[in-house]
């Protein structure tokens, strides 16, 4: 084994034996007072940041910290499973581009070989989409066998196997009516409910369109008073798309105002922070904001997911210039869940700076980890104010 | 060139700072390779050099550009991009 790999699996070992102990934010610790070398909690002089050590002198975001780093080894790349599906939905965004037409491995023994090698290139975490991976059972028992971390996007139609232990991620587009019609699917929400109620696996995906923005409150309802967890997504248009569901400004700000009375009433049933609606309502996109780094706008392939990250074809290739976890988005327009947990995340140094933002970030990854990784539960949110992203205006005003 | 003693204990100490924060196991500061390539040969990813470009950024007192990580590939080349900002504050300050 190599000692990349070697380290890989150290790391699991200890996340699995710590058995989440750090899981409840608000542990009984005694606070630990760490004097920063240079003394008190003077500023660095050259650029006005607050040192690591004193962000970490709060034993409440230190106790935070401790919890999200155990999971720094994640490496993740994507998949497209089928190029079927069940559901043929407005703004799609795998049929869109070119992927849509490469052929299907059907072949579990060559899923199975894939994934040990991209063990083997130290990837530990799969992300397993496109078009509909529940219509391929076969392939997700196969990919699980061999990584067992990971998550399906998948439209919750047709139960994907307990034995699978995915996270699972269930999207939402609106109430029955807007599922009709957007999604040619009828009563999709109860479909859904039924076939994830009670799975520890589940998280259901509400995607905000600029149209669905006033049906989220009673799907919030509905979710919670069935005992299920959900997170938020913003609707990032395909490459070309000018459709209604395309956001503008003010149904950003809409949205936004939405996740907020959301979050205030279903606390324990929504996985999401401020931080995750200021970062991913803002006017500007996520690229804009943090600089994406994914491969398709990343050209980088020393360090990160410019080097590591591979979004592979139903025909097990894949193309770097296209390669990022929503593939086909516009980028300019790129608010997606999956994206923010990825390039928010990556910018801990822009947000170690004051205790406000870097708790708004400690937020954010708790947040992701939640809603991507089997068996982590998200603590309270250190932050409950809306920070900005750093370097841009107030939310709500132009930087 | 020989390595100064200065060098070689900043490499030690950045050793230390590697092998705590990222819990390394079965290294010492001084088994450590400084030459041995962190992405490459120990699986070092972003987070982790963010981590401890954090660290060392309070350790030394120098700023670490986040776009400067991706040179940050060895012990010995974070000991030598260590020092050249001490020593451009040196410059400026005299």
């Amino acid at each position: 084994m190599s000692k990349v790999a070697q380290r890989m699996e150290t790391l699991k070992k200890r996340m699995r034996d710590d058995g989440n102990q750090t899981m409840m934010a608000k542990t009984a610790i005694e606070p630990r007072m760490e004097p920063s070398r240079h003394g008190g909690s003077e500023m660095n002089p050259l650029h006005g940041r607050l040192k690591f050590s004193e962000l970490l002198s709060d034993p409440e975001v230190k106790t935070r910290w401790e919890k999200v780093r155990k999971y720094f080894f994640l490496r993740e790349s994507t998949y497209d499973m089928s190029n079927r599906c069940n559901l043929r939905c407005d703004g799609c965004y795998y049929y869109e581009g070119e992927k849509q037409f490469a052929e299907e491995n059907r072949d579990p023994e060559a899923w199975r070989a894939l994934m040990q090698a991209e063990k083997a290139r130290g990837i530990t975490y799969v992300v397993l989409a496109g078009a509909e991976p529940s219509l391929v059972p076969e392939l997700l028992k196969a990919c699980f066998e061999e990584m067992p971390l990971g998550c399906i996007a998948t439209n919750g139609v047709r139960r994907i196997d307990p034995s699978v232990g995915y996270k699972i991620h269930i999207s939402v587009w609106g109430n029955d009516a807007t599922s009709l019609r957007v999604r040619r699917a009828d009563k999709l929400l109860d479909r859904q409910i039924e076939n994830y109620r009670g799975d520890p696996r589940a998280v259901f995906v509400y995607t905000f369109t600029r149209e669905n923005i006033g049906e989220a409150a009673e799907i919030a309802d509905g979710l919670a008073s069935a005992g299920c967890r959900f997170t938020f997504n913003v609707f990032s248009s395909p490459v070309g798309y000018s459709g209604p569901l395309r956001h503008d400004p003010s149904s950003l700000i809409r949205t936004r105002e939405m996740m907020v009375k959301i979050m205030a009433r279903h606390p324990g049933h929504v996985l999401y922070s401020p931080y995750g609606a200021a970062a991913h309502t803002h006017e500007r996109g996520l690229h804009e904001l943090y600089g994406c780094s994914y491969p398709r706008m990343n050209s980088s392939t020393e360090i990160g997911l410019g080097r590591s990250f591979r979004q592979f074809r139903t025909d097990l290739t894949w193309d770097r210039a296209a390669a990022c976890c929503v593939p086909d988005t516009d980028c300019a327009d790129c608010r997606h869940y999956a994206a923010g947990s990825a390039v928010v995340t990556a910018r801990l140094y822009r947000h170690a700076t004051d205790p406000r933002a870097f708790r708004s970030w400690l937020d954010y990854v708790d947040t992701y980890l939640a809603v991507w990784v089997m068996g982590y539960e998200k603590g309270e949110n250190l932050c409950e104010e809306m920070v900005s992203p750093p370097g841009h205006a107030e939310i709500g005003k132009r930087s | 060139m020989p390595e100064s003693k200065e060098i070689r204990e900043r490499m030690i100490r950045i050793a230390e700072i590697i092998i705590e924060e990222l819990k390394l196991e079965d290294i010492t500061p001084k088994s450590f390779d400084p030459d041995m390539d962190l992405v490459d040969e120990l699986g070092v990813d972003s987070m982790d050099l963010a981590t401890v470009a954090l660290v060392l950024q309070d350790e030394y007192g120098v700023f670490i550009d986040e776009d400067d990580y991706p040179k940050l590939k060895t012990v010995r080349l974070i000991a030598e991009y260590v020092q050249s900002r001490l020593q451009g504050r040196k410059d400026r300050d005299s």
